[in-house]
């Protein structure tokens, strides 16, 4: 086994337990942190298959934003989650059949995986030699240049997620004391001091 | 690239126009200005859809494929951004009424119309996606956009939890095609699905794409958040929902199954077939025992969806004629019967319960005799013109061979006339009185009363859009 | 250098995965959008292994592509989420009579 196929299956191993006991967690804040360790695990296969950039996008991204974000929503609304977990051994039986059935379906796909005759040719962007051009170069390439459309069109996406955020979730609050920058700035000093000659021994 | 950006200049425009109207509302009047924005997002629509319709014929390509204008795009886009409009001014009075006319609301519509119109354009299983996540995220938004009702939010929830999940199929679907294609376009998809026998990876594939799809248009399986959303969005909102991304889903769907996977019409044919008769005939039962006229329109909608289906599932090009004809008969009767919906009150409150409706007739003869006509249509009474489209549905089922389907189909449409004539028959035999009331504005009247007109005239030669159907449908299968 | 099945293989188990946490915990919301993002990173596995296997970068830009959209999911997923629960004080989809359904 060289180390190549060693880190696959640690990283497979890794993915596949931190997506397993994601969805098993009794604890919400345990699935958070088990869904960070199938990020790890991926992230991991990513850089073995030679996609470094995606792998640190991953990183970055995902155990630094995403999963954040969720632990975020978990510790900030209070829900009794023993609760919600006790209904589980319910759906336990059905989960179950329906997730041996798919993986049966899936055994049966990927005994061999078969491309088609023309796959090699119909390729659009060949990738370049690791030498040469590097993995986020080459992708920096493509994402600004054939895929500018597509680019750009991430970018609609990314806004219509913040207006959402913000329209669901912003609240304006009006019993409290703002700072107006403006109202600050052009305040006029000579208005607001005023200078008061006070003689020794009188006061105000 | 000139040339490129010349031919998606539409949807640029509208884009750019939303990001300068957020600008332009964040840093002044904020929802004072909601009025305004409605009307000049509806006008934009307007004229885009005037600019595509009167347009360039022909076929072009930009961005190296991923992005095609032909006839069939610029039939949808049409539809599309008409439908929008119309929904954005006869609900405008509706949205201020229910506290809801904040300025992002018809930002959203837009920015959603936006990506509608990359769906429909797509090329490539990249924008496809893009594209459809463009849409449904702002739908998502716009469904729980009354943030203080448990209603609106819950069916934000929903919809959003199953949207989520069948975008997640769909690209599972999209990764299986492209890994055995080796190419994410339709183009270079359609030279590996051909040759008779398909491989079992790309067919599994094909079966992912085509349930994420189905979720979107609510076909039976995948319909079971319809009539949740339905009910708990804000009304003006779920009279969009009905409307143009049904269309655009559509459209997007037949764009899959002929440009990417045309070459194994037999392998699909199946499914969709299946889909349609079922959608038809659950869409007919489920709504019979409906108290609510939102819910009864969302079974009504999987319904009519099924017999769209049916039209495409002939795998010809006079199907794709008779599903555009058919969804354009669909999507003018929705905006014509959702214009009453939004407007239907009670002692200044909205309703939706049927009941209310009962003696309608008697207070407003006027709306009433519309809703008779639209509702007529709706259930495909002759000589009404959703009769029209459903024999051309028909027609192309059976001249597809799939009488057996055609059958089905005249039964489910036997049986849904059943709950549309009783509505009528509430408005004006009812025994107690209802006491509901219509108050319109302006547009919304026009809405009413012109697509019930429609309904009635359309019948000499259905406008036109025959003629355009059918270019459209030979741009897409050929 | 370890075929291309064990990449689908580990990316389909992990797909199923995903769908059997949205059945197994249909009431915490919190999980369903944890399952739904397994579901996409099995989708982007997928992707790369055959971007990897295949020597096209396609596969790598539509993966950047699905973890932007991921990205861009979640947070509206979370934000229709806490809305929902300043209303109803609970984030159980199920418990929900509000509406028949």
């Amino acid at each position: 086994m060289t180390v190549a196929d060693f880190a696959f299956y640690a990283f497979a191993v890794t993915t596949l337990v931190g997506g397993l006991f994601t969805v098993l967690a009794r604890n919400p804040v345990h699935s958070v942190l088990w869904l960070i360790m199938a990020f790890i695990g991926s992230a991991g296969l990513f850089v073995v298959l030679g996609a470094e950039f995606l792998a640190m996008l991953l990183m970055i991204v995902y155990v630094g934003a995403v999963a954040v974000l969720f632990l975020f929503v978990v510790m900030m609304l209070d829900v009794d989650f023993a609760e919600l977990k006790a209904g589980m051994a319910k759906y336990m039986p059905l989960a179950l059949l329906i997730a041996v059935v798919l993986l049966m379906q899936m055994g049966m796909i990927y005994g061999t995986w078969q491309f088609a005759d023309g796959a090699e040719a119909a390729r659009r962007a060949v990738t370049p030699d690791m030498t040469e051009v590097e993995n986020t170069a080459a992708l920096g390439q493509l994402i600004y240049d054939d895929y500018f459309l597509l680019f750009q069109l991430s970018g609609l996406v990314l806004l219509v997620a913040m207006i959402g955020a913000i329209v669901l979730t912003l609240r304006h609050r009006k019993d409290i004391k703002r700072q107006d920058v403006l109202a600050q700035m052009y305040r006029d000093p000579a208005k607001a001091l005023e200078l008061v000659d006070v003689k020794p021994g009188q006061g105000l | 690239m000139a040339t490129d950006l010349q031919t998606i200049l539409p949807e640029l425009i509208l884009a750019v126009y939303a990001m300068l109207a957020l600008v332009g509302a964040v840093y002044t009047g904020k929802d004072n200005l909601t009025g305004p924005i409605t009307w000049l997002t509806a006008g934009l629509m307007a004229v885009l859809a005037l600019w595509i319709g009167t347009g360039s014929a022909g076929s072009t390509q930009a961005f190296g494929g991923m992005f095609l204008s032909d006839a069939y795009a610029r039939f949808a886009k049409v539809a599309i951004l008409i439908a929008g409009a119309a929904v954005l001014l006869s609900g405008q009075e509706a949205v201020a009424r229910r506290g809801l006319g904040r300025f992002e609301y018809p930002l959203l519509i837009a920015l959603a119309t936006v990506g509608m119109m990359m769906m429909v354009s797509a090329g490539d299983l990249m924008s496809l996606y893009l594209g459809l996540e463009l849409q449904s995220l702002a739908l998502y938004v716009v469904a729980a956009m009354n943030r203080d009702s448990v209603k609106s939010t819950e069916a934000g929830m929903k919809y959003f939890v199953l949207g989520a999940l069948s975008s997640g199929l769909l690209l599972y679907g999209a990764s299986l095609t492209y890994g055995y294609a080796g190419t994410t376009l339709f183009s270079g998809i359609i030279g590996a699905a051909t040759g008779g026998e398909i491989s079992l990876g790309l067919l599994i594939g094909l079966v992912f794409v085509s349930a994420g799809l189905a979720f979107k248009i609510s076909a039976v399986p995948f319909h079971m958040w319809t009539p949740d959303v339905y009910e708990g969005a804000p009304t003006p909102v779920t009279a969009f929902f009905a409307t143009a991304p049904k269309l655009a889903a559509m459209g997007l769907f037949a764009r899959v199954l002929f440009d990417a996977f045309g070459g194994a019409v037999g392998d699909w044919q199946q499914i969709i077939s299946l889909m349609a008769i079922l959608s038809m005939a659950l869409g007919a039962v489920a709504a019979i025992g409906q108290t609510n006229i939102k819910r009864l329109m969302a079974y009504s909608s999987i319904s009519h969806m099924g017999f769209a289906l049916m039209g495409l599932s002939a795998g010809t090009a006079l199907g794709v004629q008779a599903m555009l004809v058919y969804m354009a008969i669909y999507l003018t009767m929705n905006v014509g019967t959702f214009a009453f919906i939004m407007s239907m009150e009670r002692d200044g409150k909205p309703v939706t319960e049927i009941a209310s409706l009962n003696q309608f007739a008697k207070g407003e003869p006027l709306k009433a005799l519309a809703m008779l006509v639209l509702l007529f249509s709706l259930a495909g009474v002759p000589p009404m013109v959703g009769f029209f489209g459903k024999l051309y549905v028909l027609q192309a089922a059976v001249d597809a061979g799939l009488t057996w389907l055609a059958i089905g189909g005249v039964i489910a449409s036997v049986i849904s006339a059943f709950y549309y004539l009783r509505i009528v028959y509430f408005m004006y035999f009812g025994q107690t009185e209802g006491q509901a009331q219509a108050p319109m504005s302006p547009a919304a009247w026009v809405a009413l009363m012109g697509s019930a007109a429609i309904m009635v005239l359309g019948v000499v030669n259905l406008f036109g859009i025959e003629t355009a159907a059918a270019q459209a449908a030979q741009a897409l299968v050929n | 250098m370890v075929g291309l099945e064990h990449y689908l293989g580990l990316a389909g188990a992990l797909f199923v995965i995903g769908i059997f946490g949205l059945f197994l915990n249909r009431k915490n919301v919190i999980i369903l959008l944890m399952s739904i993002e397994l579901m996409l990173l099995s989708v982007n596995i997928n992707l790369v292994a055959f971007s990897s296997y295949l020597g096209d970068m396609v596969g790598q830009v539509f993966t950047l592509f699905v973890l932007t959209v991921a990205a861009a999911e979640a947070a509206i997923g979370l934000a229709i989420l806490v809305s929902f629960f300043r209303n109803r004080g609970t984030i159980a989809v199920e418990d929900v009579n509000v509406m028949k359904g």
